[in-house]
């Protein structure tokens, strides 16, 4: 039985290039087949989820069922009514699966749940997003099938991009005219090539060529300072680009080949590395988590803590808001010190950052700002990301207590 | 549309076809020749990517390395190792180090699959460390470190149908990394079911092999390591200028004495406060390998696999069995009767088929400075192989005579309790 990592080799990109063909034609021809679509995508769910990762396929299904059930009950009730109480429990009862697989590891001894399936946080955010843009009144109109083709969209089912329901609706249910559609063609084999260079060879250097040999010699060169040394600095940097580079990769692949089926799914990556501050940084790093994090957490967050005047000054509030969504954010990666250390660390550099901004709009005339300034900020940005990705490594974790 | 789709297509098409054409032709492409400098990195490397792959083995060993097969014991360089000292004394032969922790009988199996002719008649030295011959054999992580795709593809494309070729299959077909090819991966089947390869199956492997060989030619030689050859000229430094046994006897036991410092195993210090210090004051390693046989394992018919390969190519081998440091052994509990009857089983396999040239160093284990560390050769214990090596490669050797038998592959052999051997032998007579 054939299984594959999505975009793991190139057997697979052969496979999704010949799938991909037909559909391509279709839509040249202004035709979108969603018999055809509903096919590649359980095509290549089964090579993702099938063979030796069979338990995996029967999670994603299960799963998949129940959200269904939530999402679909929740928009017919809605029709109705709208209780604050009802909402906050299918919110609740939609991210339960989710909770138990991030859980499990802590509590069992690093043991994965059985529940798990790759791509169970970015299905569990597209199924409470949609559940809350329900709520809001700014979806009306949900369909059962539309929703199943947006959660098992198989171009982003393991990692995203995190589409919305809205916006996958809006290209599933169009064709783009030639002109566009070639367009598209065309940005979707750039960024999967782009994608090449960055997975297949750029993380592969510095993640597989690089950081173990950095590693080692780190755990050889402990005993000083916190067990600190020179190749700690070069593993620290090494990791942030392998992150990078992989992740960036996929997101292309993704996006890439979303475009190749007529779909505009956001990208995900928009040059980070050159973020003067660190919340112009999560405005280009991992762009469609950051900003689902953004709109159903911190923006309703703040919203309810006005309401109910629970902070004096907004700045307050803000500063707070900033902390709880980094702090969710790291427990989303999973519980163990390091992820949420890393939460924390984010939520605090948010704080500073615009404590520091307010500050230089106050003194603008005293508070210099040239080119040297710009390099100078960008460099610290980069290096304080990079600080923290050696948190989120567990690198430390392995240095201090293995 | 046509030309914009043109526009969009054309290259990556192109491309496809160029990267194709280059890897799938079976052409040298100017790649062929290695420095001898190359070669000299290379030969004490024990860099995987070497081991794994064709091209620098195959150069080395026609431009008169011999092969040198093992395993952990070849990053022990002190100033006896082989390596060193074939090079200090100019020596008419130089080791190409083949294995590295880990790598057992499969691995070296599969390695031999694409030097058949460098080794056709030629001399090689095998090192079989007790320690492979452990209850389930090989470690399938280990294995599949050192899986090569491009051996196994060469294998497939020159094997026989008899049992050497249906036992590799069946035991490669056990490991995780037989997987990483479908197609590979469904021959082997056929393979081990005695079944006939298909034309289709044929064309494939024969252009994965090309497709791997031009890659391997590409690519084996970037990024090889170089600390092993600078620590090789370093240690040859340390030694007289002319070769005199007893002089680098009296040597050996002066560096060891000076490496190991007053630990209670007489082992080099710098291994011993590394990490095994601080796992010795747990308590945890007194008597730990008391139950540990090396006497029924997998590993027996994986080293038929060897021996049967050897014989026919018609290689003439040395084999070493290198003891273990018997404070160590004393302290873990290893038992001295399961080593004495390991070393019997495998005098057995060895002699039975003929393979007479054997260097059994496993009763040195007390030898002051034999050992570097707990299961590994050093100073003067390389010196001991030294001793044989040189002249069984140096000088004319008799021609060999072997007499493979398929019986080794059995499960009844791989299992043959030790108490069984005298018996089995008569049997087998």
């Amino acid at each position: 039985m054939l299984s594959f990592e999505p975009y793991g080799n190139p057997t697979y990109f052969a496979l999704l290039g010949v799938a991909l063909l037909p559909l391509m034609i279709g839509l040249l021809y202004g035709k979108r087949s969603r018999l055809y679509e509903t096919l590649i995508s359980i095509f290549f769910l089964v090579l993702t989820f099938g063979g030796p990762k069979w338990t995996q396929g029967v999670a994603l299904i299960i799963y998949i069922l129940y959200e269904v059930a939530l999402t679909w009950g929740y928009a017919v009730y809605r029709k109705h009514q709208n209780s604050g109480p009802i909402f906050y429990l299918m919110v609740i009862l939609a991210i339960i699966p989710l909770t138990i697989v991030k859980v499990t590891p802590a509590v069992e001894n690093g043991q994965a749940s059985l529940i798990g399936f790759l791509g169970v946080s970015y299905l569990t955010f597209r199924a409470v997003q949609t559940m809350m843009e329900t709520r809001d009144g700014t979806l009306k109109d949900y369909q059962v099938m539309t929703f199943l083709q947006f959660m098992l969209f198989f171009p982003t089912i393991s990692s995203g991009p995190i589409d919305r329901y809205r916006r996958f609706e809006a290209d599933y249910r169009s064709v783009p005219d030639r002109e566009k559609y070639l367009g598209m063609i065309q940005k979707g084999i750039r960024y999967i090539f782009v994608g090449f260079l960055y997975k297949f060879i750029l993380a592969y250097y510095f993640g597989t060529m690089l950081m173990p040999k950095l590693q080692v010699m780190a755990m050889h060169s402990r005993g000083g300072f916190l067990d600190l040394s020179w190749p700690v600095l070069g593993y620290m940097y090494a990791y942030s680009a392998d992150l990078f580079f992989d992740f960036a990769g996929y997101s292309l692949f993704a996006v890439g080949t979303s475009y190749i089926m007529g779909i505009a799914t956001p990208m995900n990556f928009n040059q980070p590395w050159r973020s003067p501050n660190i919340k112009d940084f999560w405005n280009r790093w991992h762009i469609t988590l950051s900003f689902w994090f953004r709109d159903f957490i911190y923006m309703r967050l703040v919203f309810w803590f006005m309401k109910h005047k629970v902070f004096k000054k907004p700045t307050t509030t803000a500063n707070v808001t900033y902390i709880i969504n980094m702090l969710v954010m790291g427990f989303w990666h999973g519980v163990t010190w390091y992820y949420i250390t890393y939460g924390l660390f984010h939520g605090c550099a948010l704080v500073i950052n615009d404590t520091w901004l307010r500050y230089k709009k106050k003194h603008r005339a005293s508070v210099p700002h040239n080119g040297f300034t710009q390099v100078f900020a960008i460099f610290l940005t980069a290096n304080m990301v990079c600080f923290s990705f050696l948190i989120f490594s567990g690198m430390l974790d392995k240095l201090w207590f293995h | 549309m046509a030309k914009r789709l043109l526009r969009i297509f054309g290259p990556l098409i192109l491309a496809a076809i160029l990267v194709f054409a280059v890897l799938a032709m079976p052409v040298t492409w100017g790649f062929s020749h290695v420095s001898a400098a190359r070669e000299r990195q290379a030969a004490v490397s024990l860099s995987p990517n070497v081991l794994r792959g064709k091209h620098m083995k195959e150069q080395a060993l026609k431009d008169g390395y011999v092969p040198f097969f093992g395993s952990s014991e070849w990053s022990r360089f002190d100033p006896m190792h082989p390596s060193v000292l074939a090079q200090k004394y100019k020596r008419s032969y130089r080791p190409f180090l083949l294995g590295a922790r880990g790598s057992q009988s499969l691995t070296q199996y599969f390695v031999m699959q694409n030097i058949q002719g460098e080794l056709r008649n030629k001399k090689a030295v095998f090192v079989i460390s007790p320690q492979w011959f452990v209850k389930n054999g090989t470690r399938k992580d280990a294995f599949g470190f050192y899986y090569s795709q491009l051996q196994t593809a060469e294998w497939l494309t020159h094997f026989r149908h008899d049992a050497i070729d249906q036992y590799a299959a069946q035991r490669l077909l056990q490991m995780p990394a037989a997987n990483s090819d479908h197609f590979i991966y469904a021959a082997l089947q056929c393979v081990a079911k005695g079944e006939k390869l298909t034309d289709f199956q044929r064309f494939y492997l024969q252009t994965r092999k090309n497709m791997l060989t031009q890659e391997d030619q590409f690519f084996s030689g970037i990024d090889l390591p170089s600390q092993n050859l600078n620590r090789v000229n370093q240690q040859a430094k340390k030694l007289p200028t002319h070769y005199s046994y007893s002089a680098l006897d009296r040597l050996g036991g002066q560096l060891g004495k000076a490496a190991t410092g007053d630990n209670r195993f007489h082992i080099s210090d710098k291994f011993y406060k590394q990490g095994l210090k601080k796992e010795l004051k747990t308590g945890n390693l007194k008597n730990f390998q008391k139950n540990l046989s090396y006497t029924k394992s997998p590993e027996f018919a994986d080293f038929q696999l060897c021996l049967d390969q050897f014989s026919r190519l018609n290689t003439n081998v040395l084999f070493i069995i290198p003891p273990i440091n018997a404070r160590w052994q004393k302290y873990t509990g290893l038992s001295a009767t399961m080593l004495k009857q390991f070393d019997q089983k495998i005098h057995y396999q060895l002699q039975s088929q003929g393979f007479n040239n054997i260097v059994d160093l496993s009763n040195k284990g007390n030898v002051p400075y034999f050992m570097t560390d707990t299961i590994h050769l050093g100073w003067r214990g390389w010196l001991a192989v030294d001793k044989k090596v040189n002249p069984f490669l140096s000088k004319q050797q008799p021609q060999p005579h072997y007499a493979i038998s398929d019986k080794f592959y059995s499960k009844q052999w791989q299992n043959l309790a030790p108490s069984d051997l005298k018996q089995y032998e008569a049997d087998n007579k």
